[in-house]
C-alpha cells in the first residue's frame, strides 16, 4: 500500500495533469468563494456557533471540525441494522453539551445504491446531495455526515458541482423547482472527525479503564480512498502516515491500538455484493480481514467508522466457523467504543445486541457489569411491549414533521448579518435539540 | 513441434455444422456481438467514448498492475482492474460489450485501486460508468444482475434510504446467525418492540432506516423524475417503475392532504415547506 507521502505525490501530480485541462481546480474551498461572489452558490459558513476545532488534512491543509450546532445526515445501513452507532453518536453529544438536530427531513445520500446498482447519474447524485446540504442550511445547523460512503460522495458532488457549470446549473435548476436553491458547505465533515476533534472532552469523561484491551482499525476505504486530499491526517497518529481517525480516539482513550499486514485491504462490502452476492463478502472478511486482525494482532475488538464495514465485518462471522474461521470477533464503531468507555448503558445506547459477534467478552475486559445491564434491558424491553413509553435523546417529533419539513423558527442564514453571526444569535435550545 | 500440431483437428477448424450455428463464445472465452447485439455494442462504445468522463478518469496506464494487486474482487473473480482499465483506453466495441455482461459487476468500488495508480486513472468511476451504459440501455445480463434488487430499489426510490429493518429476514440472511435476524427468538419481543427500543423517535420503524417525512420523499422523486433516473430504470425494469408511480401518486395525495389538515400552521411558515405542493 501506499504511504501517505507517496498518496500526496499521486495526488498531486494528478491534480496538476488535471489542471492543465483547465475544468480542475486545486482547493474547492477557494473555488466556493469565488462561485459565491458570482452569485452561482450559497456557502454554508462554519460560524462561531458552530465552536469549530482546526484539524489538518493529508496535504496539510486546514479544516474547520464544527462541533456544535450540527444536522445529523443519518446512514441508512447504520440505521437500517446497526442502529447503536447513530444513538451512541447522539448520546456522546449529549454528554458533552453538544446541540443538534436528528430529523424526518433527510434522505441518504443514494450512494450506497449507486455503487451497487448503477441506477442513478451525476446530476441526481449531486442534486440529492444539494438537497440534504439546503435542509442543513435552513436550519442553521451545520451537516455531519455519519456514513464513510456519504462522505466520499458528498465530497465528489461537492468537487463534481463546482468544476462542472453544466451540472450546477442543471441541479440548481430541479432545486428550485422545489423552492430550494443551491446551498455548498463549507467543509464536508466526517462524524469520526468531530470524535478526532472532541477527543479531550471525550477522555475527561472517561470511566472505564481500557489498559490491556487491543484493538485492531479498519480504515473505511471511502473515507480516504475517495477525495484522498480532504481526508484528516496527525502526526501523532502512524506518524501522519495513515488517516488519524478513528484510530487516534482509541489511542487517546488508553487502548492498544495494534497493527495488521491487511489493513488497507478493503472490508468486502462491495454494495452489491453485501445484498445478492454474501459468499464473496463473507469470505474476503474472514480470510482478509478478521483473521489477520486475531492471528496477527490478536484483537480484542476491531474498530471502524462506517456503516458498510461495521455491517460487513460483523455479520460475515457467524457463517465463518463453518469453514473453520470461529472468530467472532467484536466489531463496534469507534463511537460505541467510546461511549461504552464512558459508561453508556450497552444495551439502552450501544445496542450491541444487533451485532452478530458478541461484545460481551469485550465489556468484561473493560469493566463492564453487563449482566445487570442485559437483565435491566431485558426488563426495559418488556416494559416496550406492555405500552411504557420510550426512552429518548431528544424530544419527539411532532405529526406534523411526519409530512412537512417545517421551519422550526431558527433565523435562516441569510438574514443574520454578518456582525451578529455569534454564538446566541440563533434559537434557543432545548435539551440535546436546537428547536 | 509446434504444441498446436497436438491439438484436435476440430479446435482449429469448424465443423460444417458449426459453422452454420456459430457458439455464443468464441474460443478466447470471448462473448460476440452479433446482428442487432453488434450494432448495440456500438453505440454503446461510442457513448462510453464520448462521456466527458471518459477524458477525465482514464488518463494513461503502463500495465504495472499496482491496481490488480490491491483489488479485493481480483481475488475471487475472474476480474482485473487493469483490464477494466485498458479496455476503457484501447478497447473495441465488442471487448467493451463482453466486459459488461459479467465482469464489471465484480468492482467492489472500494476505490483501492484509484489509491495505488501511479497515473491517477479513476478506474472505479469509469466501471460505473460502463455499468451505467448498462442499466440505460437495459441490458439482459443487467437485469439479471440486478434482479435481487426490487425491494431496496423501491425503498431508495420511495424514501430515499437502501435499507430497513424488515428487510434482515432468517430466509434471506441466514448466514448473518440468530442475533442480527431472530429478535423474537432471542429476545421474545418483535421487531417493532426492538425498535422502540432505540432510544430516537426517528428511527423506532422497521419499513425504513429511519422515518422520512412525506415532504422529503415527494422532492425526492422530483429529482429522480427531472434527472432521467426514473427513465432509467424504466428501461431495466418497466413493471417496478409503474409500481413506484403509484406508490408516490398516493404520497402525493396524502400530502396534499395533510397540507388542508395543517393549512394555518403552513401558512405561518417560510421557506420550501410554504411553497412546494407535492
Amino acid at each position: 500500500m501506499l504511504s501517505a507521502n507517496e498518496i500526496r505525490k499521486v495526488v498531486a501530480e494528478r491534480t496538476e495533469h488535471q489542471k492543465g485541462t483547465g475544468k480542475k481546480v486545486v482547493d474547492v474551498r477557494e473555488e466556493l468563494d469565488r462561485l459565491e461572489d458570482r452569485g452561482e452558490v450559497i456557502v454554508h459558513r462554519i460560524r462561531p456557533a458552530n465552536r469549530p476545532v482546526p484539524l489538518t488534512t493529508l496535504f496539510g491543509w486546514t479544516k474547520q471540525i464544527p462541533t456544535d450546532r450540527l444536522w445529523h445526515h443519518k446512514s441508512c445501513g447504520q440505521c437500517g441494522n446497526i442502529p447503536g452507532y447513530p444513538s451512541s453518536l447522539l448520546w456522546l453529544m449529549n454528554e458533552t453539551g453538544r446541540t443538534y438536530l436528528n430529523e424526518p427531513h433527510q434522505t441518504s445520500c443514494t450512494a450506497w445504491n449507486y455503487h451497487g446498482t448503477a441506477t442513478s447519474n451525476p446530476v441526481a447524485l449531486a442534486a440529492v446531495a444539494a438537497r440534504n446540504f439546503h435542509r442543513a442550511y435552513e436550519t442553521d445547523h451545520f451537516p455531519l455526515i455519519h456514513c464513510g460512503t456519504s462522505f466520499g460522495d458528498y465530497k465528489e458532488m461537492r468537487k463534481l458541482l463546482v468544476e462542472n457549470a453544466t451540472v450546477r446549473t442543471k441541479v440548481r435548476d430541479v432545486l428550485r423547482k422545489m423552492g430550494r436553491d443551491l446551498v455548498l458547505p463549507e467543509e464536508i465533515v466526517h462524524y469520526s472527525e468531530w470524535v478526532h476533534a472532541m477527543a479531550p472532552e471525550i477522555v475527561a469523561r472517561k470511566k472505564h479503564s481500557l489498559t490491556g484491551v487491543v484493538a485492531t482499525v479498519h480504515e473505511p476505504c471511502h473515507y480516504y480512498k475517495m477525495v484522498p486530499e480532504d481526508a484528516v491526517y496527525d502526526d501523532r497518529v502512524y506518524a501522519g502516515q495513515r488517516p488519524a481517525v478513528p484510530s487516534g480516539i482509541l489511542m487517546e482513550l488508553g487502548a492498544t491500538v495494534a497493527d495488521y499486514s491487511t489493513w488497507y485491504d478493503c472490508c468486502g462490502f462491495g454494495f452489491r455484493h453485501i445484498l445478492s452476492e454474501r459468499e464473496f463478502s463473507r469470505s474476503f472478511a474472514n480470510l482478509r480481514k478478521i483473521r489477520p486482525m486475531v492471528e496477527e494482532a490478536h484483537a480484542d475488538v476491531a474498530i471502524t467508522s462506517d456503516t458498510g464495514c461495521v455491517t460487513t465485518l460483523d455479520k460475515s462471522q457467524w457463517i465463518g466457523k463453518t469453514h473453520g474461521l470461529p472468530y467472532m470477533l467484536p466489531v463496534l464503531s469507534d463511537v460505541q467504543f467510546a461511549a461504552l468507555a464512558l459508561g453508556a448503558h450497552p444495551y439502552k445506547i450501544a445496542q450491541v445486541h444487533w451485532h452478530s459477534a458478541s461484545a460481551e467478552a469485550l465489556l468484561t475486559k473493560m469493566g463492564i457489569d453487563w449482566t445487570s445491564a442485559k437483565a435491566e434491558f431485558r426488563e426495559y424491553l418488556r416494559s416496550l411491549k406492555n405500552g411504557a413509553a420510550p426512552e429518548l435523546l431528544h424530544p419527539a417529533h411532532g405529526e406534523i414533521e411526519n409530512y412537512f419539513a417545517i421551519n422550526k423558527g431558527q433565523v435562516l442564514p441569510e438574514e443574520v448579518p454578518a456582525a451578529s453571526r455569534v454564538p446566541g444569535a440563533t434559537a434557543p435550545i432545548v435539551g440535546g435539540r436546537s428547536e | 513441434m509446434s504444441i498446436v500440431a497436438h491439438l484436435p483437428r476440430r479446435v482449429l477448424s469448424l465443423t460444417e455444422e458449426e459453422a452454420a450455428n456459430p457458439p455464443a463464445m468464441e474460443l478466447t472465452g470471448r462473448r460476440k456481438a452479433t446482428g442487432p447485439e453488434h450494432e448495440l455494442a456500438e453505440t454503446i462504445f461510442a457513448e462510453f467514448r464520448q462521456d466527458p468522463r471518459h477524458h477525465e478518469f482514464v488518463l494513461g496506464c503502463l500495465n504495472c498492475g499496482e491496481c490488480t494487486t490491491g483489488c479485493p474482487a481480483a481475488r475471487f473473480y475472474d476480474f482485473s482492474p487493469r483490464e477494466m482499465l485498458q479496455i476503457a483506453a484501447t478497447g473495441d466495441a465488442t471487448t467493451l460489450w463482453d466486459a459488461m455482461q459479467e465482469k464489471i459487476w465484480a468492482c467492489c468500488q472500494c476505490y483501492t485501486c484509484n489509491m495505488r495508480c501511479r497515473f491517477g486513472n479513476d478506474i472505479a468511476g469509469i466501471i460505473s460508468v460502463m455499468r451505467e451504459l448498462s442499466v440505460v440501455h437495459g441490458l439482459e445480463s443487467t437485469r439479471k444482475t440486478l434482479a435481487p434488487f426490487g425491494r431496496s430499489l423501491t425503498l431508495l426510490m420511495t424514501v430515499g434510504t437502501q435499507v430497513s429493518s424488515d428487510m434482515i429476514q432468517p430466509d434471506f440472511f441466514r448466514d448473518w446467525g440468530p442475533f442480527a435476524t431472530g429478535s423474537d427468538k432471542v429476545w421474545d419481543v418483535s421487531s417493532d418492540v426492538m425498535r422502540k427500543a432505540i432510544p430516537s423517535d426517528v428511527l423506532q420503524t422497521t419499513r425504513s432506516s429511519w422515518e422520512v417525512s412525506v415532504q422529503t420523499s415527494l422532492e425526492l422523486f422530483r429529482i429522480y423524475e427531472e434527472t432521467g433516473v426514473l427513465d432509467m430504470l424504466r428501461g431495466l425494469d418497466p413493471d417496478l417503475t409503474e409500481m413506484l408511480i403509484d406508490i408516490i401518486e398516493e404520497r402525493r395525495e396524502e400530502f396534499q392532504d395533510a397540507r388542508g389538515r395543517f393549512a394555518k400552521e403552513i401558512a405561518a411558515m417560510r421557506g420550501p415547506v410554504a411553497s412546494f405542493t407535492g
